[in-house]
């Protein structure tokens, strides 16, 4: 908010430090000025009110008491003494009526007559215009005056075009029209607040005021408006007709309703300095509960306990006496503090500990560890588990991403996700974030996209939360990899499976149940379940060409999908390390022609079933079809390494245990080892 | 008949031997003397045939003699060569100008880096790192904080609100609702902090991101103080930055917090003299904290009289893009991999 530099001197006798000098003070002791910026003969200092102190703050009075404060110097407020004009009646002229004092809880008119409206004096329009407003006519810039000295908004009415000399403050009939001073049009519900005359809405309370009862040259009879309105009502409002006005902003963070009468007394002593005029006997105020000071006990200790800082009895009260608190001394450490109405943000102790630390200065607090017991932190070990993944999939060459949290409509649509599964954001800010992510897949290719034409190979990973309908949040461990890769990406599953302490890993062929639709992402026969003993705990394989095709990615991809909470609760820390043998390992080989359909493992297990602990590993080297070999077979090569722990196997040994195997492989007909 | 000048043949083929640099060169060297067909040697035993045999041999017997010599000097030339050109030195040569081929390495996001060593610092000083939601309700994101419906505190969180629930959800604007949350399980004294992405709808610009994460933190007691927030605090910046530098709190207001602060540290380009980075101020402005309001600890289940501590919150992009230079925010989550290998 801008304040003009001269202004504010104009509060005091004394000469105001310079304004940057000023500035700094401000910063550091009440509010961050933001900038200090030359404005003709004056200075403009950009000051960011703190939200709580709108109420006191909006206003170059209340900067004026915290200057006040800070300096020393006594600031000037004048009361204001108006001569009334005992032979009209301000009652005469206006009726005022108000309808909800929840809504409205002070109301407060005067009237002026015989006025002359016309331009505003040049000191007048300058400050105005300092302060980011445009002059219209002496009666207005008043009201605006007033309301950016005292923070508190006012309006004037042309008396006279006011049907019946009524006002009225009521909730909106659903549907009323009005139109507002800038001829903007609004329709008005039900929870919206107006001011009205005997016929029509003539304003939008606390808001933006009615074209009919404007003031202009002609006008002779101006009745000022100075009122309190419940903020949340004005809030509510401003809000529904998306408008925000130097009223509105004021009445939403709250205003002393004690404040409306001085306001109004200074505002019709200057319109009539400026335009003129009689003032009318009488002030027409509607204040059905006056609001008092509170009240706040406050325990000097705590003060130092809360700061941790020692400052002394006389200082802390000399620190609320000068912010206008009246104090009142109860026990020898314990003292009453009354709260100035104008001060909305204090109400409890801590709020006084603010005003006695800012003022004294935060920058006298000294840095002090705390005496705390030694308690060591929990170990976290979902995060200890993250960070142990993230790394092993670096050392593999991944590298990680982080994506948005949220897919497009677009997106939706290629991975074929139902409505019903996910969670839409009611305020998007576009077409792009419309969903939150059901899985990370759908962004990890879109990074593919924008890399593969730079870089011939591609290993991206991400861990992060994905969302489905109605609330689940889930962390999820999911990578993508460039190229037909298959087997290298299974081969990353198992590196960081074993390394996570998870054994029993295996990979299932994905039998969709009805109704499930991963298969729109992953190509059909080319992709699996990753299984843990029976739970299954992610997917792999490879992207469909057509989710492939419709996101513009021009090379192959493979990509895994493992549910992270699941696989934390499977992982372990244990390791133990296998004895390496003393005793020499021997190699023999085997190859074996079988049916294409017959899987790897089937021939495995029977080598391991059969070989039992004596054969240490088996390694599959090659994989043949085609050429010379029947139709539909293929051939399998594989190393057998046996090996004992406590001896050295005899050859007799192995090759009595080789042709175990062998004959075991081929009571299965259709198998047909090959030596 | 040209006339036979041994003697100069034999001092220019002692040159010839000498001069050869390679066995190459020194085979044509070979070649021109001994040379079965035209070496000079060879053509002056052949021409003897015309010369009286008296003559005949005696030249003879020194041209062979100087075909001895030579053969012999060029023999233990070409062994020496041979000897040079054979050693490893020489054969297996390697330009070590050529670039070297790296292997394909795996890279960490900036933020886990980040996020990593700020809960390694926080660790270190006894806090615990906790986790909660992202989707969030009302209550633990905004009123169990203190921030209240329809109160003009809130627009400071641009909120996204979820559709279709019954209960009314959005998704956390900061992790603050973790705080409360851990209260309402946990008691006190506790120290921990939380990390966590967080969202806010704003339109995203160098440096604003609707995605984001925070980095929260809590501790409570019996008697903590912002003396004690200031000596942690400090300390934190120290360890991260790795140098020496100053705090200062400014007055600020957040509805969870009494007495609020903002914390700046000095300028870690100009250290507080004013520069560029920090707009002559010799301040950068680093996060919101403050004493724990009364209310929260109430709404969290603790009773305000026995316990007090501070809370704070800091963006951690923040300190990436200051740690590496970063101008922009929205590079974190561009899933470039120009920018992804940096680090």
């Amino acid at each position: 908010m801008n304040f003009s530099y001269n202004w504010l001197q104009s509060f005091f006798k004394k000469k105001l430090p310079k304004p940057e000098k000023l500035a700094e003070l401000l910063t550091m002791h009440s509010f961050e000025v933001a900038e200090v910026k030359k404005f003709n003969r004056d200075w403009i200092l950009d000051i960011d009110i703190l939200p709580n102190r709108g109420p006191d703050s909006f206003s170059c009075l209340g900067i004026a008491r915290e200057i006040s404060t800070l300096t020393g110097f006594k600031y000037i407020a004048d009361k204001y003494e108006l001569k009334e004009d005992k032979g009209i009646k301000a009652r005469d002229f206006i009726n005022v009526e108000v309808r909800d004092k929840t809504a409205c809880s002070r109301y407060t008119a005067r009237v002026i007559t015989e006025v002359k409206v016309g331009f505003s004096p040049k000191w007048m329009r300058e400050r105005l215009e300092a302060c980011g407003l445009k002059p219209i006519n002496n009666i207005v810039d008043v009201a605006n005056y007033v309301m950016l000295e005292t923070g508190q908004p006012l309006h004037a009415f042309d008396g006279e075009k006011l049907q019946d000399r009524k006002i009225i403050v009521r909730f909106a009939k659903e549907g009323e029209k009005i139109i507002t001073l800038d001829e903007e049009r609004y329709r008005l519900e039900k929870e919206m607040l107006v001011i009205t005359d005997a016929k029509k809405p003539v304003a939008i309370a606390g808001i933006k005021g009615g074209k009919p009862p404007e003031i202009d040259l002609k006008t002779k009879i101006v009745v000022l408006e100075s009122a309190n309105f419940n903020p949340r009502v004005i809030r509510r409002a401003s809000k529904r007709i998306d408008l925000k006005t130097d009223a509105s902003w004021r009445f939403e963070h709250g205003i002393d309703p004690n404040l409306t009468e001085f306001a109004i007394n200074r505002a019709t002593l200057l319109i009539q300095e400026i335009a003129g005029g009689r003032i009318a006997q009488g002030l027409i105020d509607f204040y059905p509960g006056k609001v008092f000071p509170k009240r706040v006990k406050l325990d000097l200790d705590y003060v130092t306990s809360l700061l941790g800082i020692k400052i002394s009895h006389q200082e802390i009260i000399a620190i609320l006496k000068s912010l206008g608190f009246k104090i009142k001394h109860l026990k020898s450490k314990i003292i009453e503090v009354e709260v100035p109405t104008f001060r909305l943000d204090v109400s409890i102790p801590e709020d006084l500990i603010e005003e006695i630390g800012r003022i004294h200065g935060y920058q006298e607090i000294p840095a002090q560890f705390p005496v705390a017991a030694l308690i060591p932190p929990k170990r976290n070990l979902d995060i200890f588990w993250e960070n142990l993944s993230g790394g092993i999939l670096k050392e593999a060459g991944f590298t990680e991403a982080y994506n948005y949290s949220f897919i497009s409509e677009k997106d939706r649509e290629i991975f074929r996700y139902s409505k019903r599964e996910l969670m839409e954001v009611e305020n998007p800010t576009s077409l792009d974030f419309q969903y939150l992510r059901p899985s990370l897949i759908p962004n990890l290719l879109k990074n593919i996209e924008k890399n593969f034409r730079d870089f011939a190979e591609i290993k991206i990973f991400e861990l992060g939360k994905i969302f489905h309908h109605p609330k689940t949040e889930k962390k999820v461990l999911s990578g993508v990899m460039s190229g037909e890769v298959f087997y290298e990406t299974k081969g990353t599953i198992d590196l960081l499976l074993n390394k996570l302490g998870v054994s029993n890993i295996w990979f299932d062929e994905y039998r969709p149940k009805p109704g499930e639709n991963k298969l729109s992402i992953w190509q059909p026969k080319k992709c699996a379940e990753i299984k843990i003993n029976h739970e299954k705990i992610g997917f792999l394989g490879e992207i469909s060409p057509k989710i492939l095709d419709s996101l513009k990615v021009a090379i192959k991809v493979s990509a895994f999908d493992i549910d992270f909470e699941k696989l934390s609760k499977l992982t372990s820390e244990e390791h133990e390390y296998r004895p390496i043998s003393r005793f020499p390992s021997a190699v023999r080989d085997i190859a074996i022609l079988v049916p294409r359909e017959v899987k790897v493992a089937q021939v495995l297990n029977k080598i391991y079933d059969t070989g039992k602990k004596l054969v240490r590993d088996v390694d599959l080297f090659d994989i043949y079809e085609g050429g010379e070999l029947p139709a539909g077979k293929k051939n399998l090569a594989f190393h057998i390494i046996y090996q004992a722990e406590d001896r050295t196997m005899t050859s007799e040994e192995i090759d009595g245990l080789q042709k175990k195997i062998i004959s075991a492989l081929e009571k299965n007909r259709t198998w047909q080892v090959r030596q | 008949m040209p006339k036979i000048n041994l003697k100069k043949l034999k001092i220019e083929a002692k040159k010839g031997i000498k001069k050869a640099r390679d066995l190459k060169s020194l085979n044509e060297v070979f070649n021109r003397y001994l040379g079965k067909r035209q070496g000079e040697l060879v053509r002056i035993l052949r021409s003897l045939e015309k010369l009286p045999k008296r003559k005949r041999a005696k030249i003879g017997e020194e041209a062979n003699k100087l075909k001895d010599f030579i053969k012999q000097k060029i023999e233990v030339k070409a062994e020496k060569m041979r000897l040079i050109e054979a050693s490893p030195e020489k054969t297996e040569w390697l330009d070590v100008t050529i670039p070297g081929k790296k292997p394909l390495l795996g890279h960490l996001h900036p933020l886990t880096q980040v996020k990593r060593k700020t809960e390694e610092i926080f660790e270190n000083m006894g806090f615990s790192v906790v986790e909660g939601p992202e989707i969030e309700t009302e209550w633990y994101n905004f009123d169990a904080l203190n921030i209240p419906k329809d109160h003009p505190a809130r627009d400071v969180w641009d909120t996204f609100w979820l559709k279709n629930n019954r209960v009314k959800l959005l998704l956390r604007t900061h992790t603050s609702p973790v705080q409360v949350r851990y209260m309402e399980k946990n008691n006190p004294p506790l120290r921990i902090i939380v990390p966590g992405r967080v969202f806010r709808r704003e339109a995203t610009d160098a440096s604003h991101e609707i995605n984001f994460y925070h980095l929260e933190g809590l501790m409570i007691d019996k008697d903590i103080s912002a003396a004690n927030f200031k000596a942690i605090i400090q300390d934190f910046y120290r360890e991260f930055f790795g140098k020496p530098l100053k705090i200062r709190f400014i007055p600020s207001f957040f509805p969870f917090v009494e007495p609020g602060f903002q914390v700046d540290i000095s300028c870690l380009n100009c250290q507080g003299r004013g520069c560029s980075a920090c707009q002559q101020s010799g301040w950068l402005e680093m996060m919101g904290a403050g004493m724990v309001h009364p209310n929260v600890l109430k709404n969290s289940g603790l009773n305000p009289k026995f316990w007090q501590g501070f809370a704070f919150g800091m963006g951690i992009e923040r300190l990436v893009m200051m740690k590496y230079k970063i101008n922009d925010i929205r590079l974190f989550y561009g899933g470039d991999l120009r920018f992804l290998k940096q680090f």
